[in-house]
């Protein structure tokens, strides 16, 4: 066959079967990659060195506090959704350093300056929400008078492989926060999974760099309207909704002192586990120990979530004693708040906060609760 | 050091969670518990070149320990040092309380917004502070001093618990020499005490305000600002002409770890200084 | 100046007089007298006999209650043109709840409780009148009173009492 000239903005096809090569050609180029695996019944996202560690012939049902992964057999790679992990670990990870001091002779405090680990990540297998959620984060990460280091070393050169995705996961809503099931830009490479091929969309320079040398086939009409079917499919199959996610500011915000508040406080038991599976959540608290003989000392970063008591402590008491004030804040911060702060929602309808809540809470519902006892 | 705007700040752009070296040259002892501890940079390029506005904190760190938010308390045109009244309350204001004069301190800022002067020029004043909440106001009394025909009538209503809690008694006389107005109020007091025993906003009853012209700013204790907040309106002062300084929790100064939010607001990066009408639809939401 | 004249002229002084009919004005100046103190004076103790309604001329008086153990706590000063004895021109309160004491040298005009009660039975709109401005000056103690019970300068380090 003639040889391919895929360029930027380009979509190309990919045998299933070289799958594999596009993961060694990434590690061949110096990249850390990073892919979802199956691991004690869940996807996690875990080094990838082999296109077969994915979950081949896996499929995931999840709904309000229930997740399985089942394994029927079928060629696809990326039938099973997301788990409980997310990406957001790899660029702000849930505990990292901020300080290394040593006194020096003078007694004075001196920062230990530690060498970044700069290997370029590859995050192979991002779903549209999850790409949106990166986006997300990357407004609260990197802004114009400062940069997060941790942020910013690793996000600059990261690549990112996103997948399509055919199969809504159950509890998601993607569709109606505009953030998928098809990827927006701000891939490298996309990937939408057909029988016997991958259709792949090249979405910058390094993704067209990726793709050099690939055993790549011209897309047929027939394979793009194929993928543009599955996609239409799969937004038509979404588990969950949310009308009018723009509206919410407004009605959350005005709407403080609703009595929903108090029925899912109720059931809210404040495990914070919502916050930690949510792709966007970004809170974090700040760590200082010191060794015994006062000589050195550090300074942590570490996830924290507006659930954990602590998190609103102010000089004589707490300004949210219970978990009524905290769900509240979590909720019209995500859904209300966060589109002054940060230009969009705070929400990617990815669906973890419903499937793993234990108190089979769905925000979808609150929300849509809210609204009847608004319009009342 | 880092130049933004043509000015240096304690702010790294790249790592602005580091802190930036102070040495402490002098300590004031406040009241019982609380100290001014005068600060300069050990860089004498930062220590000239840092600038802040009045109503801005810093974030003061203690390796090993962590850091605390305080508001700046000195005179914004003193370049040579830069004072922090601080309260011992938990484990770093406490270790800050046991230090001496030489220790070293870990500064980053200056944070948040200011108390817009600038606004009020030919404006009266009127100054509610209560406890501890007096020394974000006190760069503003110094500001006024410099500057006292810029401004109209200019009054304090400053209480505390009790006439041991007062602070900055030594320099009341300074001000009033400047045609500022002091009324002081204790919430309890002894036979020692010849002042007035009651609340700061009782003290709103003996004093005129004229609704077109003044500006009222208050900082103290949530429940004492509510209260302000209330005689100030009852006085019909506009909203837009009221300003408060919050207090939440804060671990960055950024906008960052969002620990400081209250409604859409961070209090340490859309305050801690807030113009009434903005806090206005939050203000009286519990728990928020 | 004779003691009427300064009588009148202090009354004149006090806001609320103000708008008094001059009906009205001449009835409360025949049971008012002017009281000076000095520093440290008492002007009644707790459980006197109610006597006299005060309103602060000039100075600084304390209120002040005494506690088993803990001595005089002084809970409220009154400044000038601030009612002393609210308690005395109401029907319940029979015996002072607190001692005023005078903290600066002070001067007070002093209305007859009893005469003031029996001027208000008989006249309903003087009554009005002079109950609607003692309803503001307990309606100003109360919020005072409860922002003091909220400790709101309460330092938490401290567990107790200092």
């Amino acid at each position: 066959m003639a040889a391919i000239y895929a360029s930027v903005g380009s979509t190309v096809a990919l045998p299933k079967s070289a799958l594999d090569q596009l993961v060694s050609k990434l590690i061949q180029m110096g990249y850390r990659v990073f892919g979802p695996q199956v691991q004690d019944g869940a996807i996690v996202y875990k080094t990838l060195t082999d296109a077969r560690d994915l979950p081949k012939g896996y499929i995931s049902q999840q709904d309000s506090a229930k997740y399985r992964l089942v394994y029927t057999g079928h060629p696809r790679y990326f039938d099973a959704t997301p788990g409980a992990q997310s990406w957001k670990q790899f660029f702000f990870p849930p505990q990292s350093e901020l300080a290394d001091y040593t006194r020096d002779a003078n007694g004075h405090w001196q920062m230990a300056e530690h060498a970044t680990d700069l290997t370029p990540l590859a995050l192979f297998g991002v779903y549209p929400c999850d790409l949106a959620a990166i986006q997300i984060q990357d407004r609260i990460f990197l802004r114009e008078e400062w940069k997060d280091p941790i942020y910013w070393s690793r996000r600059q050169s990261a690549f990112i492989l996103a997948v399509n995705c055919l199969h809504p996961c159950g509890t998601g809503f993607c569709a109606s926060m505009g953030t998928g099931p098809k990827a927006n830009p701000g891939y490298d490479l996309s990937l939408t999974e057909l029988d016997d091929v991958f259709l792949v969309e090249l979405g910058s320079e390094a993704g067209r760099q990726v793709m050099e040398g690939m055993p790549i086939l011209p897309t047929s009409a027939f394979w793009l309207q194929a993928g543009q079917k599955s996609l239409e499919d799969a937004s038509t199959r979404m588990g969950r909704s949310l009308p009018r996610p723009q509206d919410l500011p407004e009605l959350l915000l005005n709407n403080l002192d609703a009595n929903q508040w108090e029925v899912v406080a109720r059931r809210c038991m404040s495990c914070t586990s919502c916050t930690q599976v949510c792709p966007t959540c970004f809170c974090w608290d700040t760590h200082d120990s010191a060794d015994l003989s006062g000589q050195k000392a550090r300074r942590d970063r570490l996830w924290d979530s507006c659930f954990n008591p602590d998190y609103s402590y102010i000089v004589g008491g707490n300004s949210r004693p219970n978990t009524r004030s905290r769900y509240r804040q979590w909720l019209t911060h995500k859904f209300g708040s966060w589109y002054a702060q940060f230009g969009s929602s705070g929400c990617v309808g990815c669906g973890r906060c419903i499937t793993w809540c234990p108190a089979t809470i769905d925000v979808t519902e609150e929300i849509k609760a809210i609204r009847e006892e608004v319009q009342a | 050091m880092i130049l933004t705007t043509g000015k240096p700040h304690a702010i790294s752009p790249t790592e602005p969670m580091q802190p930036f070296w102070a040495e402490i040259t002098e300590i004031t002892r406040e009241a019982p518990g609380v100290s001014t501890y005068w600060l300069k940079f050990l860089d004498p390029n930062l220590q000239e070149g840092f600038h802040f506005k009045a109503g801005q904190f810093n974030m003061v760190s203690v390796p090993g320990l962590g850091e605390a938010a305080i508001s700046i308390s000195s005179d914004v045109e003193d370049a040579h040092r830069i004072g922090h009244t601080i309260r011992a309350v938990g484990n770093v204001t406490s270790a800050i309380n046991q230090m001496d004069v030489g220790d070293i301190l870990g500064l980053r800022g200056p944070f948040g917004s200011w108390w817009p002067l600038e606004q009020w020029f030919g404006r009266d004043i009127v100054i509610a502070a209560g406890g501890i909440g007096l020394p974000p106001m006190r760069p503003i009394l110094y500001y006024i001093s410099h500057h006292r025909h810029d401004f109209g009538k200019v009054i304090v209503l400053y209480g505390a618990r009790t006439q041991n809690d007062l602070q900055f008694t030594r320099e009341y006389k300074s001000w009033q020499d400047q045609d500022i107005e002091l009324q002081v109020t204790v919430d309890r007091g002894d036979d020692s005490w010849q002042g007035r025993v009651g609340v700061v906003p009782i003290l709103f009853y003996n004093t005129r305000v004229d609704p077109h012209n003044t500006v009222i700013l208050t900082c103290g204790p949530e429940i004492m600002i509510r209260f302000v907040i209330f005689e100030a309106l009852a006085r019909r002062v506009p909203p837009e002409r009221i300003f408060v300084s919050l207090e939440r929790n804060m671990k960055c100064g950024l906008g960052s770890c969002g620990h400081c939010q209250v409604g859409p607001f961070f209090v340490c990066k859309d305050g801690p200084v807030f113009s009434f009408d903005k806090l206005q639809p939050y203000v009286n939401v519990e728990e928020l | 100046m004779t003691s009427q004249q300064e009588l009148i002229k202090a009354l004149q002084a006090i806001p609320w007089f103000h708008v008094m009919t001059a009906d009205h004005f001449n009835k409360i100046v025949s049971i008012a007298r002017i009281f000076k103190f000095e520093p440290g004076q008492v002007i009644f103790h707790e459980g006197d006999k109610e006597d006299y309604l005060y309103v602060v001329l000039e100075g600084r008086v304390a209120i002040e209650i005494s506690v088993p153990g803990r001595g005089r706590i002084r809970i409220l000063t009154a400044d000038a043109m601030d009612e002393v004895g609210w308690s005395s021109v109401t029907p319940v309160v029979r015996q002072r709840t607190a001692g005023a004491r005078a903290v600066l040298p002070s001067r007070l005009v002093a209305f007859d409780a009893n005469e003031l009660s029996k001027m208000c039975d008989e006249d309903h709109d003087f009554g009005y009148f002079v109950m609607r401005r003692l309803a503001n000056v307990v309606a100003g103690r109360l919020l005072t009173t409860r922002l003091q019970l909220l400790d709101m300068f309460a330092n938490p380090v401290e567990q107790k009492e200092d």
